[in-house]
């Protein structure tokens, strides 16, 4: 379900997505189709080389998922105006990202409501990854 | 470390054309499947189609001097004139916007470069601008 145009007001919550888990494979598929080549996120030697646990998600991934999340709430991929995130921590494989997002201000605009909105991913625990915001015209 | 001269500097310039099968493969990576994507990209893919377009930036990236295996993507941002259609052909250009540094808490000095791409469509119309905000640790 899209936000409605009609009853949308600051503080109204964005229909949450929850994502399957990520797993090594949704890295080795994301890299190639995105093309980023970085062993980072498929191979665990170069990442525990560069000081990290083993390897990590690509932030992308994750915004990927919150530009599904946002062309759903605001009815369509042309709905979305503007978005931008910040990658504030990492993500890892087995995490399970849910995308959510709340409205901060609603206006009208050459006969759309447009609204401006914060968005983030959190996993499993709670923990924000990615923080940033968007503009819906819905 | 990056010079300050290099801010405005156009990084790249190129053109590709938006093809069914790379938004297709693109959406399925991200498990998104959106009916939408048989005639427009997803909102993310610039990121996709950019690294496609803009191959020939590489000389003027390494000017930089960043210090690639500290590099990460710190932030992006994508704004939207309209959807990215396939089929079209873009053309994009990318230019360095800014360059700054901050110290971290560890003291640590952090070199940030701010790219910012415009796409364009044949007729010189704007399609996209993506923003994109890259970070590296100075050793």
């Amino acid at each position: 379900m899209a936000l409605d145009a009609k009853t949308v007001q600051v503080g109204s919550e964005l229909p949450s997505l929850t994502k399957p888990a990520i797993t090594r494979e949704t890295l080795k598929v994301y890299g190639p189709a995105a093309g980023d080549p970085n062993p980072m996120h498929v191979d665990d030697e170069f990442a525990k080389n560069a000081g990290y646990p083993g390897v990590f998600a690509h932030g992308m991934l994750s915004m990927g998922y919150l530009g599904e999340f946002l062309h759903k709430a605001g009815g369509g991929v042309a709905h979305v105006r503007k978005f931008r995130a910040r990658f504030a921590k990492l993500t890892w494989p087995g995490d399970v990202v849910t995308c959510k997002g709340i409205v901060t201000a609603v206006r009208d605009e050459d006969g759309a409501k447009v609204v401006d909105c914060d968005i983030w991913t959190e996993t499993q625990n709670g923990e924000r990854k990615i923080v940033g915001s968007a503009t819906l015209a819905l | 470390m990056p010079s300050k001269d290099m801010i405005g500097r156009v990084l790249s310039t190129g053109s590709a054309t938006v093809t069914a099968d790379h938004v297709a493969g693109f959406a399925a990576a991200l498990g998104d499947t959106n009916p939408e994507y048989q005639t427009i990209a997803p909102p993310t893919y610039p990121i996709a189609f950019m690294t496609q377009a803009m191959s020939g930036g590489m000389d003027t990236f390494s000017e930089l001097g960043l210090n690639f295996m500290t590099l990460v993507h710190g932030e992006q941002e994508f704004e939207y004139v309209r959807p990215v259609k396939v089929g079209e052909t873009l053309t994009l250009t990318g230019r360095i916007a800014d360059i700054y540094e901050k110290t971290n808490s560890a003291g640590a000095i952090l070199d940030f470069v701010v790219l910012e791409t415009e796409g364009k469509d044949p007729a010189g119309k704007p399609v996209f601008y993506s923003r994109n905000v890259l970070i590296s640790k100075r050793m």
